[in-house]
């Protein structure tokens, strides 16, 4: 009898879709809420009910759209981990600490700086994509070059990778700076922080984030057998090459929108995969969803506290989900590291 | 439908030849044993037999094609292919496992893939984590997974090695069962097993094939005394010649 052992979740029910969809309805009424002047449960109501008041408006026409903005992006950082972690076969592999990211914000802040002649809403993702695809594709390749597959050497490599790119980041910042670009926004998006979109922003925002989850579901057979080894996958039919491929360009894309529209956010990528493969087990395609879910759960709530912690400033999201997420990272890289 | 033909193989590794000058050809049925000492290159070959990349000169053939040039999708449907050592790398189910292989013949009937994981007797363990089955559990769980969608060509690399003696003899008879009417390669150790049970014996030494014969002739010939260095005897058992080895106490 195997009655003592609990069999492996898979898949999405409906009683997980339902829990997660109103942890994150429950999430985004807190974020309404939360903000320098708190607002009670029936100011909310009664501003998501048509209520026209300016303590209204402060809620509808300015909270919602950053609510909104905040779950998305933390949609992207969460799903976009679970393809880092499934391209990378590791569960300690996210953007963030591999470099994408970093790659991303180098490719932003050349778009931020320089003047290149274009409108910056068009450079500006577009550079983006460019560094985390770079940057990908460089950790991948040292990675493979050394022959390291195992969890500490790729992260090694990212690390290092990472540091160069901030230390780019950085340079870039100080050389091309002047006085006609406050340097103030710049840094405050390299920490990470969701800006308040305008009604055009969000719609980009809302494109982005279908097509990138849209492409992100496509891939999920293919992690999964990527999962199983290189050998296994290609012989239960992965073009395994052009598949990786593919999907660091589709991460990079994923990144590069989260960077663009949420900074440098951390440890999102990371945890939400891993939540997630404990409720709906290790297929991806569950996976990518439940991520999505609970990464837009978590940034959510990691915005509010931003907005409301120490008012009137407003803390760096990056360093809310730094604290929080990084003992979180070091747990299970202890518990990964353990014989 | 032909076999596989083995054609001037030579891969080349740290400018010592693991494979050299390798030609051989399979018949389109039969369960064909690749035996040699280690290091002998057995499952150099088998890799590229079953079409995994590798840098080669020379070329495996199918039906005349070079099977490292067919599209992923119809040599996963032709050939199947169960390396040596497999670990996840996540903590899947086995009945996850044998979905992943049967989803590459997408006109398989339904219900194939529980026959197949009740076949490998593991009817009550398909929804058990990777990480809590034994090692025999898992061998059968990639076996079954492999051999689901009924590939035309099996290549095993040493199948048995985490089978206990009643679970290896079973896979033996399933292999030989499977070659009746399709072509299963395998990488074996135990000479015993490879020449009771198989139809043809390859024998590699240093990279190069020594014996190219029926299982019998194999079995009397001086071939495998010579190269494993071992004293053998043979047993004449249901019109089979068994070859084993003479590993006397003194």
């Amino acid at each position: 009898m195997t009655a003592a052992i609990t069999p492996p979740r898979d898949g999405f029910t409906i009683q997980l879709a339902v829990l997660l969809g109103l942890g994150l309805a429950i999430s985004v009424c807190v974020g309404l809420a939360a903000g320098h002047d708190w607002a009670s449960p029936a100011r909310l109501l009664a501003a998501l009910t048509g209520d026209r008041s300016l303590d209204s408006r402060l809620i509808t026409d300015w909270r919602l759209p950053r609510v909104l903005a905040a779950a998305l992006v933390g949609a992207l950082l969460g799903f976009g981990g679970c393809l880092f972690q499934g391209l990378f076969r590791n569960p300690l592999a996210e953007p963030y600490l591999l470099g994408s990211a970093g790659g991303a914000a180098v490719g932003a802040t050349v778009a931020l700086l320089v003047p290149l002649g274009v409108p910056q809403a068009l450079a500006l993702p577009i550079l983006a994509f460019c560094g985390a695809w770079s940057a990908t594709v460089m950790v991948l390749f040292i990675g493979r070059v050394s022959g390291v597959v195992d969890a500490a050497g790729l992260l090694l490599a990212g690390v290092a990778v990472a540091a160069i790119l901030g230390a780019l980041r950085s340079f870039l910042m100080l050389a091309l700076s002047d006085e006609s670009i406050s340097l103030q926004v710049v840094l405050s998006w390299v920490l990470g922080g969701i800006q308040t979109p305008g009604p055009a922003g969000l719609s980009v925002l809302v494109i982005l984030t279908g097509a990138c989850l849209l492409l992100a579901l496509t891939t999920g057979r293919g992690l999964d057998l990527l999962g199983l080894g290189e050998d296994m996958a290609r012989s239960f039919g992965l073009d395994v090459k052009r598949f990786i491929a593919m999907t660091i360009l589709i991460g990079s894309a994923v990144v590069a929108v989260a960077v663009a529209f949420g900074g440098l956010v951390a440890f999102v990528g990371l945890a939400a995969p891993h939540l997630g493969r404990n409720l709906v087990g290790p297929r991806h395609r569950p996976l990518i969803l439940a991520s999505a879910l609970i990464g837009a759960i978590t940034v959510v709530l990691a915005d509010a506290i931003a907005r409301a912690a120490l008012p009137p400033a407003e803390i760096p999201l990056g360093l809310i989900t730094a604290i929080a997420g990084g003992p979180f990272f070091l747990f299970l890289l202890a518990r990964r590291l353990r014989p | 439908m032909t076999g596989l033909m083995v054609h001037k193989l030579t891969v080349i590794r740290g400018g010592r030849p693991i494979l050299d000058d390798v030609s051989f050809a399979c018949p389109s049925q039969g369960l064909v044993g690749l035996l040699g000492p280690n290091g002998a290159g057995k499952s150099t070959l088998a890799r590229l037999l079953a079409g995994q990349p590798g840098a080669h000169a020379g070329a495996v053939r199918l039906g005349g094609e070079d099977v490292a040039a067919l599209p992923a999708a119809r040599r996963a449907a032709m050939i199947g292919y169960m390396p040596q050592a497999f670990t996840p790398h996540w903590d899947i189910s086995p009945r996850m496992l044998v979905e992943m292989g049967a989803a590459r013949r997408p006109d398989l009937p339904g219900g194939t893939v529980r026959s197949a994981i009740s076949e490998a007797g593991l009817g009550g363990h398909a929804d058990r984590l990777w990480s809590t089955l034994s090692g025999g559990e898992k061998a059968r769980a990639l076996f079954a997974a492999v051999t689901v969608a009924d590939p035309a060509i099996l290549v095993v690399d040493e199948p048995g090695a985490s089978l206990d003696i009643r679970h290896r003899i079973q896979l033996m008879r399933r292999l030989a069962e499977r070659g009746r009417t399709r072509l299963v390669v395998a990488v074996l150790h135990d000479i015993e097993l490879a020449t009771t049970w198989c139809d043809r014996l390859v024998i590699l030494d240093a990279g190069r094939v020594v014996a190219d014969d029926t299982a019998d002739a194999v079995a009397r010939s001086d071939t495998i005394a010579q190269v494993f260095g071992v004293a053998f005897e043979t047993v004449e058992a249901g019109g089979i010649t068994v070859a084993r080895p003479l590993c006397g106490r003194d």
